[in-house]
């Protein structure tokens, strides 16, 4: 019988489907219409086109929008957070910096709670978790009744020191639910994020109080509905992590899939890295309105143990996602008689000149349009067709202001934005020490292939790479990852103060749950391991660096200090340019993570070339000025081994890649298109 | 529209772009790299690319109070040594408050950048050290001349030919108290100053000098031109403002004005400081460059707030400041609090455009760092400490929004507080209280945002300083809103010595004492009956105004009830929970930043 693994990646406009058919070990991509009223029924549908019998299904994996969307449009329930009195005002000063120096008129984050909504609670916690005032259980009492009058839809609760000693958090919501009702849905800050630094905490309570109650409804009815049509495999959710976790454990975490959506793309890169032997990777993701960065660093995506999300911060491991630029909507335009691009964007209305919605301006998707870039009929997979005439009429306008002809207009829209997204990539990698000609860069999103040779020169990249389906590699990446739990414990010590022996019991007990979570998640005992990270800086820093640990036991090991801080100057010089042996360290914080193995399709092998031809056709296409015989061929017609030399034009259904003159791309044994310059071929 | 002969606008774009891009570069090197969180956390720190004749050709938006000085240090070393003191591979490093401007904790690195024979330009970067070696660890609060104040240096050669000096760096490890950091943020100076050189050359040889300079004139000439079209369209005239600090921080009692004169002639604005108070006995007082700074800083908060700054900005802006006042302090005056007048004048600058920019200004804000240093040894860990916090404050309102409260000032960048959490761990205190002041703000049509109250409680046997400004002039309304209140600062308030202070240096205080620090509002805008009794009683339920000033200060009588919160369709329509159709627009909204993005 033929089993599926099957990965949804939902976009605003459309979910994009990869299928893996165990059997046959083959791929294959579709593009379902998203439907934004009934996401779940979207989702069906969406299914239903590579799938005829649920049953079949092997694995579901998806990245949900719904939290993420919920909280960028402001539709997150009504929360009421509970604070510790005196200290209640910690999520509305937010810490208080200025991030724009040179705004006068300088607002915050907008919080997702106002103050009338933040009630402190008598009780109080040191430093040491001992406890120096008992909770005031009649303030959680009145607080319930706050909610139930003022029509609250979820409950934050935030007290200081919890992560020291929760019993206040606890008891709190014990109470909470005996006036409330055993559902009602309470966030208890030091189960939303184990750590110190009480503004950070908070805003994780919040904001998984916020949107959770709504993710966990949406899985509720998904899962209720794949069962009702025989599904009999757990639903499966990406995470900001770039883990997977069940639909049920999700339910008990949202927070950690609000960021899921993206992270796709990074994990799809790794994938690329270890099958074609390339341990650092840039990856861009360019489509019509978003150019986002993300990193590959020693085969491993870039994550972070805390993120932004619209300036509010979350303490939870995610991989750093950069979005620099707005894509193909980038407006061309003049200021003081000098010519700019970006960062406005026409977003997707009105949208570019071409997409004929009303936009006038030229953006960089019509300058790719005038110079012959991009195929009309083909734009988005073939869902939408473009204009060229509106297309060249708003670049003319524009290159009759700077005396420049349509072409050369659009050519040099192309170059500005060219160069300002190499820049941008440039300023990412300097800040993370790592030199951008030590990498290459892999290019998906619609647009992503159309520029990427060019930032690769701009960079000094030797190699671009454009995967197999670049317009749905993210939801091939959530085929290829794992199950992903993390842990983390506040562990402050001083180096000279560690009780490795203690150390090294908390890293078993985290172990512990984090293996019968897995358990939990239905994953066989021999895919079952851990890892383990302990958080480390020199005494008096701020930062903190995770640096692995070889196992729990490890601690208890003779030498162990020596070798972590060994560990972690190489971490420190490769991350900040310099170390610092024999200083005193500090112990922040454990971290153990549980991953369960879901196994992997293989990687499939793409039909090899038996000749060097291809069936093409030629067109003019402008490079340099000028107007050049190009070749248009169709990615699925080039076979492995294939090599076409540029200029050409490579057309499938959800990307356009652009080989510059100069420019040798061939074609590898899983079928990616590896374009690099003539001369170092 | 004339466009430059001999250059096309994509390319110019390009170089634009190319030099802003080496200044973010600079800049993410230096922070990157360097030891103390003053640099890498609250950005205490500018870097800035120039041309051979010391114009900026793209400068990284670092700290506001620094802007657009880098120049005047490279500019001196030449006047001092003549031009052909500048040789390939060298560094040169410079502290010195009457020819930078600032305090001696600011050092400024630079060096020549040549290509081939020729000298193109000088990358150049300026930080906050922690200490270089001041009577007292840090700064002292009460200097009298800059003797006291650490080793000043002036522009020295710290690296000749890519070889650093230890006849240089020794006098600097011996002087100091943190050798240990203040060498590995001397060498983040150095990569930042050498990844800067090395952009340069890299665009140089691209794009060749004679195409550099051609788009450097144009993009001056866009810059200049964008700024004039806004000075031009402020009406002629005369515009002053005047303000005062409390006191220099030695003479209690004597109040230090501040005088500015803005005059406005076409499309040239000339700013006049020269009324101001003669230099002081006490710390307060800046050389000349910095004056310059803090009114470009107006300036450009003013007419050019989104413009990156290049040699084209200021051209329309000339400065008039008079040498031997606490605006152009000569030696040897104390210059450590060199920012408490800097902070008013830029305040001072909108207070005086205010009747012709009524949009762009705010009324004035809490102004000054409000700094608690604290000093003693924790007896948990038998370690010595020391705490240094600037604390946060209220902010003006403006045409269209109430102030923002509880946001840190304009000279500490995006400086923030240390948690609670992370306070209480590492030192021997207790925060009680960490909560908005209501009523700080000044009511107003718009309603200038509060400050807030910081309660400590010590643990242990220690030392505090403080240095609280701006109370006897609070941060002013604008068209008819109030002021705000101004800073507090009390000692065991309630007990029989209960003391009410805000500067001192080392006063001692024991277990069990307290100290309560509450920081004042910013200024209201637009008069206060012109508010509308739905915000003031959204205002009451927020606790940014209490019941009895919305009734002394708004005329209205309400009760602090809170309205039920919209219920969420989602949670009565499980169908109703979709997303929008088109999901990226708001995750892009047009703008060249990140929106998620992990922070490091």
């Amino acid at each position: 019988m033929t089993r599926y693994r099957v990965a949804m990646d939902i976009g605003g406009t459309f979910t994009d489907v990869v299928t893996y058919d165990e059997g046959a070990g083959v791929f294959t991509a579709a593009k379902a219409s998203t439907t934004p009223e009934k996401l779940s029924e979207g989702v069906l549908a969406g299914l239903d086109s590579v799938v005829t019998n649920l049953a079949d299904v092997n694995f579901l994996v998806h990245g949900t929008t719904q939290g993420l969307n919920a909280f960028l449009e402001r539709r997150g329930v009504p929360v009421l957070l509970l604070g510790t009195a005196g200290a209640e005002d910690v999520y509305h000063i937010a810490r208080g910096p200025r991030t724009r120096l040179y705004d006068l008129h300088y607002r915050k984050p907008e919080p997702l709670v106002r103050r009338r909504d933040v009630l402190g609670i008598g009780g109080r916690i040191t430093a040491e978790g001992t406890e120096l005032t008992p909770l005031d259980e009649q303030a959680v009492r009145d607080a319930a009744r706050v909610a139930r009058e003022r029509g609250h839809g979820a409950i934050a609760v935030a007290f200081l020191f919890s992560y020291k000693n929760p019993a206040h958090e606890l008891r709190a919501r014990e109470i909470l639910l005996e006036e409330l009702g055993p559902d009602f849905p309470v966030s208890l800050s030091h189960e939303a994020a184990k750590e110190w630094r009480e503004y950070e905490r908070t805003s994780s309570a919040v904001l998984e109080s916020y949107t959770g109650p709504i993710v966990r409804r949406y899985l509720l009815d998904l899962e209720e509905r794949l069962d009702d049509r025989g599904m009999t495999v757990p639903l499966h959710v990406m995470q900001s992590s770039g883990g997977v976790l069940t639909a049920e454990t999700a339910r008990a975490h949202p927070l950690q899939t609000l960021l899921s959506g993206p992270v796709g793309g990074a994990i799809a890169c790794a994938e690329l890295a270890a099958q074609i032997g390339r341990p650092n990777l840039i990856g861009i993701d360019m489509g019509g309105t978003s150019f986002d960065v993300s990193l590959i660093v020693d085969g491993e995506p870039d994550v972070s143990v805390e993120a932004q999300l619209e300036g509010l911060p979350m303490l939870m491991s995610v991989v750093n996602i950069h979005t620099v630029g707005a894509g193909g909507g980038s407006v061309a335009w003049q200021e003081a008689g000098g010519l700019r691009v970006g960062p406005r964007s026409a977003g997707a209305r009105p949208g570019p000149a071409c997409y004929g919605r009303g936009g006038t301006e030229p953006t960089v998707t019509d300058a790719n349009l005038v110079l012959g870039r991009i195929d009309p009929q083909g734009f988005a997979g073939g869902q939408m067709t473009l204009d060229p005439g509106l297309a060249e009429a708003a670049v003319a306008e524009l290159g009759a202001r700077f005396d420049l002809s349509p072409v050369a207009m659009a050519e040099g829209i192309c170059d500005v934005a060219n160069s300002k997204m190499a820049q941008a990539i440039r300023t990412i990698t300097v800040s993370r020490g790592i030199e951008p000609r030590g990498s290459s860069l892999v290019a998906f999103g619609g647009a992503g292939p159309m520029h990427a040779v060019f930032l690769a020169q701009e960079l000094g990249i030797a190699e671009t790479i454009v995967p197999r389906f670049p317009g749905a590699f993210s939801a091939w990446g959530m085929l290829q990852t794992r199950i992903r739990q993390d842990y983390t414990e506040p562990y402050f010590f001083l180096d000279a103060d560690l009780d490795g022996e203690d150390m090294s019991a908390a890293l078993t007990r985290m172990e512990r749950e984090g293996l019968a979570a897995l358990q939990h998640e239905g994953v066989d005992e021999q895919r079952r391991s851990a890892g383990h990270a302990v958080d480390v800086r020199y005494a008096e820093q701020e930062y903190t660096l995770t640096v692995p640990l070889l196992d729990a036991a490890e601690p208890t090991t003779p030498g162990f200090l020596e070798a972590v801080a060994k560990r972690f100057a190489q971490l420190h010089e490769a991350r900040y340019g310099h170390a610092n042996l024999g200083a005193p360290i500090e112990f922040v914080t454990l971290r153990t993570t549980a991953f369960g193995d879901l196994g992997k399709p293989t990687p499939q092998k793409w039909p090899a070339a038996t000749t060097p031809e291809f069936p093409f056709e030629t067109r003019q296409v402008v490079f340099d000025g000028e107007a050049r015989d190009t070749i248009l061929a169709h990615r699925d017609d080039l076979l492995a081994g294939h090599r076409v030399s540029g200029p050409a034009v490579i057309i499938e259904d959800t990307a356009t890649t652009v080989v510059p003159p100069g420019y040798l791309l061939t074609v590898d044994d899983i079928g990616s298109l590896i374009i690099r310059g003539e001369e170092q071929e | 529209m004339t466009i430059t002969v001999g250059i096309d606008p994509v390319t110019v774009e390009i170089i634009r772009n190319a030099l802003n891009s080496a200044a973010d570069d600079m800049n993410a090197t230096l922070i990157r790299s360097a030891y103390t969180p003053v640099i890498y956390e609250c950005g205490d720190c500018v870097v800035a690319l120039l041309d051979a004749d010391h114009r900026v050709l793209g400068q990284s938006a670092g700290l506001p109070i620094f802007l657009g000085n880098l120049e005047t240090c490279t500019r001196a070393t030449e006047e001092m040594y003549g031009r052909e003191v500048w040789r390939p591979g060298d560094v040169w490093i410079l502290n010195d408050s009457y020819l930078d401007g600032t305090h001696l904790n600011d050092v400024t690195m630079f060096g020549p950048v040549f290509v081939g024979d020729t000298l193109v330009g000088f990358t150049a970067s300026r930080a906050h050290w922690m200490d270089v070696g001041s009577k007292d660890p840090g700064g002292s609060m009460d200097s009298v001349n800059i003797f006291q104040e650490g080793l000043r240096m002036g522009p020295q050669r710290l690296v000749i030919d890519g070889v650093e000096q230890p006849s240089v760096t020794s006098i600097i490890g011996t002087n100091v108290r943190f050798p240990y950091p203040t060498n590995g943020d001397m060498h983040a100076m150095i990569a930042c100053i050498t990844m800067g050189a090395k952009r340069l050359q890299e665009i140089v040889d691209r794009f060749g000098l004679d195409t550099l300079e051609l788009a450097r004139d144009e993009i001056f000439r866009q810059t200049e031109i964008l700024e004039r079209e806004v000075i031009a369209a402020i009406p002629d005239g005369v515009y002053a403002a005047e303000g005062v600090l409390d006191n220099d921080g030695v003479d209690l009692d004597t109040p230090v004005p501040i005088r500015l004169k803005i005059t406005v002639s076409g499309e040239d604005i000339d700013f006049d400081v020269t009324e101001s108070a003669d230099q002081t006995v006490g710390p307060v007082n800046c050389g000349v460059a910095q004056a310059i700074s803090a009114l470009r800083v107006g300036y450009k908060l003013l007419i050019s707030p989104d413009l990156p700054g290049n040699g084209g900005s200021f051209r329309s802006m000339t400065t008039q400041v008079r040498e031997g006042s606490v605006l152009g302090a000569v030696a040897p005056a104390a210059c450590q609090w060199y920012f408490s007048h800097l902070g008013l004048l830029i305040d001072m600058v909108a207070r005086a455009l205010a009747p012709v920019l009524p949009d762009r200004v705010a009324g004035a804000s809490a102004g000054d760092s409000m700094l608690i240093l604290t000093a003693g040894r924790d007896p948990r860990v038998n370690r010595d400490f020391v705490t240094l916090e600037a604390t946060v404050g209220g902010w003006g309102a403006w045409e269209g929004s109430d102030g923002e409260s509880a946001l840190i000032n304009n000279v500490n960048g995006s400086l923030k507080d240390i948690p609670i959490e992370v306070f209480e761990t590492r030192f021997p205190w207790r925060i009680s209280e960490y909560r908005i002041r209501p009523d700080s703000g000044g009511s107003g049509r718009w309603r200038g945002g509060n400050g807030v109250v910081r309660t400590y409680e010590a643990l242990t046997n220690m030392t505090v300083s403080l240095w609280f400004e701006r109370s006897r002039q609070p941060a002013w309304g604008l068209f008819g809103g109030e002021d705000a209140v101004g800073p507090a600062v009390v000692i065991n308030p309630g007990r029989p010595d209960e003391r009410h202070i805000l500067k001192i240096n080392g006063m001692p205080v024991h277990t069990g004492d307290v100290v309560r620090c509450a920081t004042g509002g910013g200024g209201g805008y637009g008069d206060a009956v012109r508010r509308s009794a739905q915000d003031v009683q959204a205002d009451i339920v927020d606790r940014n105004v209490t019941p009895e000033a919305a009734r002394t200060h708004y005329g209205i009588v309400a009760e602090p009830v809170v309205p039920p919160a919209a219920v969420h369709p989602a949670l009565v329509q499980p169908t109703a929970c979709g997303l929008s159709s088109d999901v990226a627009a708001p995750l892009i909204s047009g703008v060249a930043t990140s929106v998620w993005e992990a922070s490091a």
